[in-house]
């Protein structure tokens, strides 16, 4: 991912949280929520996505278990957990205050 | 949990990374199946889309430890936070860990060093010395004589080759540099060969060599051939003169052997004359077991060859012949002190360990709401678990390296202060075994009662803690009696040892002139020719005489004994008119030989009749002065002058000597030693010429600037003439009780240590427990209750746990003790002044350390304690 590395971990963080905070979803279900919610400008790799899901549960945001698929396969299910919830919070807000700051920088 | 997961079960981890990364290759795979794809294409398109399994695992695995290290890093910046805010908890808790460990590896390292090292010799637990108790003599490891010596090699059936040795010292001639003393063995063929060591130079000696015709040979030490010969390769083949006579050295052995004495620093071979007689007794055996054969059987082998000695010399009475494994031999008397400290030094561990589980049991109950809190706030249990862990090792990791310098710092002194009484000190080093077991101990407890009252706590909510904390109250109760009952037992061993040397230090060596103004050495006159008195007399009388010519000389005199631990010969003797039964002899007493000024010298006083003076010669009637209890017990009293005496057994061809004289007891053999064994006969050099002989010079202040004059005149008297073992008598009196002082002064630093922890801990739980009842105190002084009614309050509790504790230790104490009995001068083991003394100040002190928190406890005012929480 090269120089964008930080600004996309970011990025792809918030956009887990989002996708999450509807529902609980395997890894599949997850990138497929990212493409589907930016209509495709983001396409999460899973060498991206798997180490940021990791880190994500390390860092107490993500609970995850083993359930059943929609084809009866075994998938392991991520979903939310309160400081996940909080953290997405946080995060959302500081988004939208950077989303607003940029915007009034490029139209001055 | 899932770092938990990744601690301990690295594998599950793994596996369940492997499925769900599988998992989600099979959908992508099905997706392209619905998209349309062949299946082989389908398969191919999801591995590429996934990009390699094995680099997707790799990047998930070190996002996982990146975080570990992140948070053991976080843990630890907050353990150290922790243990610097709670200085003084920190502080106690390192100083005991340290103390405990650092007191047990020095110990260790003293025990391993003289005791439990391995011997430089191949299969050392095979070598046994072997020794002769008999009555009337009684040591416990006597000596042998060369007839004991034939009778043995005659019936051995256990040893591979017996063979024997004898210490003497050996005087070195100044040919390769100053004449000098050492201290020497003679030894029979067998010696070497029993210890398998090869020399570092030339040969060991030969079958044979050590009969009596052998020319005289000599192996030296590496020490002696690094100081005298410059560690010159061409030494074996030399001639050097020891004691005027040459010897041919054969041989140099290596540095490490150190037998059969520590300072042992060369070896001639025995000459052995053939044994016409019993006596002298100055040998004892040194031989390998047979392969298969025990100590025990060894044992009952020479007790058997014992009787046969009894047979052959009626004189023996209760001959036993005892064996004793060569470690045993090079510990001597260390055995039992060592074994001790060892002990007392495992308490003193065993204080500080409590002393520490305590104090983690009270942050423990400190921390349950923080603990309790921090769960209800989401915390992981596995999180708070390894915090707990973290600060509990770097607690046991800051006390393991106080304890390491510590025990640096005790073995670095009892190097420069070892009291001369501990032999093989240069093999003591700093055990890392000793210090890895400590270590691990005190991180054991560190571990388990860090952690489980926090594991328990984390399993509780905030409403319960009040529960858990009780419980550990209870604990901690429990834990500080018994401090105070290892502390007391501690205490009374160390006030018996106190007790003891007092009464030992108090013991008069039985002579009045000041010791500090007593100078003594050995003088050995060097030449052959001085074996005969016609030679040796007028020697010695000008060494007396030119030692009186120096300023500041008093008086001096020569003598072959020296209190209060250089004994001289040791004889049996014969009264005129009582001739003892067959097969009887008097039992074995101090003789000693010395020239006229002896008495004056050093203040013997006499008690009846007269000293030797000028006139007793050779040519003049034999005389004997006896000592009180030589006068006691064979003469009842005072009706021993003029009566004759003769040394050694009927048959010798001793003259009888005119009894001239009483004088008082001389401790000769150490002041611990009992009064019946004062019994001492003295005889006129000049009547009983011995070669070698001991000077003291008695001076008018401190006699050290006087030892090169000394030198000087002594060398000008005879120039092939050596002294050594320099030194004042004051010296002398403190080096005999050199090793009962340092045994009672290491003892007592550990009941020290251990009585500070149990203040610290029977404080530590007072305080606690008046803060967690501030609350019912501020009611009751609200209520009307006196701050004396308060003190008494909390008071009560600490003199209940001290009752409890006292109770244990006495017990603890009087079973123990008994086992110090053969240790202890003069004072029983059960002594009642130390038994009602020591639990006194142990209460007292456990009542001073609780009256600070009490105190505090009576200024409690009764509005902030209601509101108290």
């Amino acid at each position: 991912m090269g120089k964008q590395t930080n600004l996309l971990q970011g990025t792809l963080d918030l956009l887990i949280l989002k996708a999450l905070a509807v529902q609980e979803m395997h890894g599949l279900g997850i990138s497929n929520r990212i493409a589907q919610i930016t209509r495709g400008t983001f396409l999460v790799k899973p060498g991206s996505l798997f180490p940021a899901l990791h880190r994500m549960e390390e860092a107490g945001w993500l609970a995850s278990y083993w359930g059943e698929s929609e084809n009866n396969r075994k998938a392991k299910y991520y979903r939310l957990t309160a400081a996940g919830r909080r953290q997405f919070e946080a995060e959302s807000r500081q988004w939208e205050t950077i989303a607003v700051a940029m915007q009034n920088a490029l139209e001055a | 949990m899932g770092r938990l997961k990744n601690i301990f079960r690295k594998s599950a981890v793994e596996s369940d990374l492997d499925s769900e990364l599988r998992v989600y290759l099979d959908q992508l795979t099905d997706r392209n199946l619905r998209d349309g794809m062949e299946p082989e294409a389908a398969r191919r398109a999801a591995r590429m889309e996934l990009g390699g399994l094995d680099q997707v695992k790799e990047e998930v695995r070190q996002v996982r430890a990146g975080r570990l290290i992140e948070q053991t890093l976080q843990d630890v910046r907050y353990g150290v936070r922790m243990l610097r805010k709670n200085r003084g908890f920190t502080a106690v808790a390192v100083l005991a860990l340290a103390l405990g460990i650092g007191a047990n590896t020095a110990m260790f390292s003293v025990v391993y060093g003289i005791l439990l090292r391995p011997l430089p010799y191949p299969d050392a637990a095979r070598i046994a010395v072997v020794c002769l108790r008999y009555y009337p003599r009684d040591f416990a490891y006597g000596t042998l004589c060369l007839r004991d010596f034939e009778t043995w090699k005659a019936n051995n059936h256990a040893f591979e080759e017996p063979s024997i040795f004898g210490a003497t010292r050996l005087d070195l001639a100044g040919g390769e540099a100053a004449p000098e003393q050492v201290l020497g063995a003679a030894v029979s063929s067998g010696f070497f060969p029993t210890l398998r060591v090869q020399p570092l130079l030339g040969r060991i000696f030969a079958p044979g060599e050590d009969q009596a015709g052998s020319p005289a040979m000599i192996i030296i030490g590496e020490s002696l051939w690094r100081r005298r010969f410059a560690a010159s390769r061409d030494v074996p083949g030399r001639s050097i003169l020891i004691g005027g006579v040459p010897h041919t050295v054969i041989g140099v052995m290596p540095g490490a052997l150190r037998c059969p004495y520590a300072e042992t620093e060369a070896w001639t071979n025995l000459r052995q004359p053939l044994p016409t007689r019993y006596g002298p007794w100055s040998y004892r055996g040194i031989a390998r077991l047979k392969p298969g054969v025990t100590l025990e059987q060894a044992q009952a082998d020479t007790n058997a060859i014992g009787l046969v000695m009894m047979r052959q010399n009626p004189t023996y009475k209760r001959l036993t012949v005892p064996v004793l494994e060569l470690r045993d031999w090079f510990a001597g008397d260390m055995r039992k002190p060592l074994t001790v400290l060892m002990g007392a030094v495992a308490l003193v561990l065993l204080v500080a360990i409590v002393n520490v589980a305590n104090l983690l049991l009270a942050r423990g109950t400190a921390r349950d709401r923080e603990m309790a809190l921090r769960l209800s706030l989401g915390a992981e249990r596995g999180r708070l678990v390894r915090q707990l862990l973290i600060e509990s090792l770097l607690l046991a990791g800051t006390g393991g390296v106080a304890g390491i310098a510590l025990a640096y710092a005790a073995v670095q002194a009892l190097h420069y202060g070892n009291p001369g009484s501990l032999p093989f000190m240069e093999f003591v080093h700093l055990d890392t075994r000793a210090l890895l077991f400590t270590l691990a101990i005190s991180l054991f407890t560190g571990l388990l009662f860090g952690l489980f009252p926090a594991l328990r706590s984390s399993r509780t909510d905030l409403r319960r803690s009040g529960a858990v904390s009780r419980r550990h109250t209870q604990t901690r109760s429990a834990l500080v009696a018994a401090e105070i009952a290892l502390s007391l037992m501690l205490l009374v061993g160390s006030g018996l040892f106190l007790r003891s040397l007092d009464r030992l230090e108090r013991v008069s060596g039985g002579f009045s002139a000041p010791a500090q103004q007593i100078l003594t050495m050995t003088i050995s006159p060097g030449d052959r020719k001085y074996s005969e008195a016609a030679a040796g007399l007028p020697f010695y009388r000008d060494v007396v005489q030119h030692a009186l010519s120096i300023p500041g000389v008093e008086s001096a005199a020569v003598s072959d004994a020296l209190p209060p631990d250089r004994q001289g010969d040791a004889d049996t003797f014969g009264i005129e008119g009582r001739p003892e039964a067959a097969g009887e002899i008097n039992p074995v007493v101090s003789d000693i030989t010395a020239s006229p000024g002896f008495f004056r010298t050093l203040g013997i006083p006499l008690l009846r009749g007269r000293y030797f003076d000028e006139h007793d010669i050779a040519a003049s009637e034999p005389v004997t002065v006896i000592s009180e209890s030589m006068a006691r017990r064979f003469f009842g009293g005072s009706h021993a002058i003029g009566q004759r005496l003769r040394a050694s057994g009927a048959g010798m061809g001793n003259p009888w000597m005119k009894i001239v004289g009483i004088v008082g007891d001389v401790k000769y053999l150490g002041r611990s030693e009992i009064r019946d064994n004062d019994a001492a006969y003295y005889m006129p050099l000049s009547q009983n010429y011995v070669q070698r002989m001991y000077l003291a010079v008695r001076t008018i202040e401190a006699p050290g600037s006087l030892v090169r004059a000394l030198r000087r005149e002594i060398q000008a008297a005879n120039p092939t003439a050596t002294v050594a073992r320099i030194g004042t008598m004051d010296h002398a009196m403190d080096l005999d009780v050199a090793e009962p002082r340092f045994h009672t002064a290491i003892l007592g630093i550990f009941a020290a240590t251990a009585l500070l922890m149990a203040s610290v801990g029977i404080y530590g739980l007072i305080a606690f427990s008046v803060a967690r009842r501030t609350q019912e105190i501020g009611v009751r002084i609200a209520l009307g209750a006196r701050p004396g009614d308060v003190l008494r309050l909390v008071v009560r509790q600490a003199a209940t746990l001290a009752v409890v504790g006292i109770a244990f230790g006495l017990a603890g104490s009087l079973a123990l003790t008994r086992l110090l009995q053969t240790m202890l001068f003069g004072t029983s083991a059960t002594d009642l002044f130390t038994y009602t003394l020591v639990p006194g100040v142990l209460f007292g002190v456990v009542l001073l350390a609780a009256a600070v928190p009490a105190r505090r406890a009576t200024r409690i005012s009764p509005v902030v304690a209601l509101r108290y929480e």
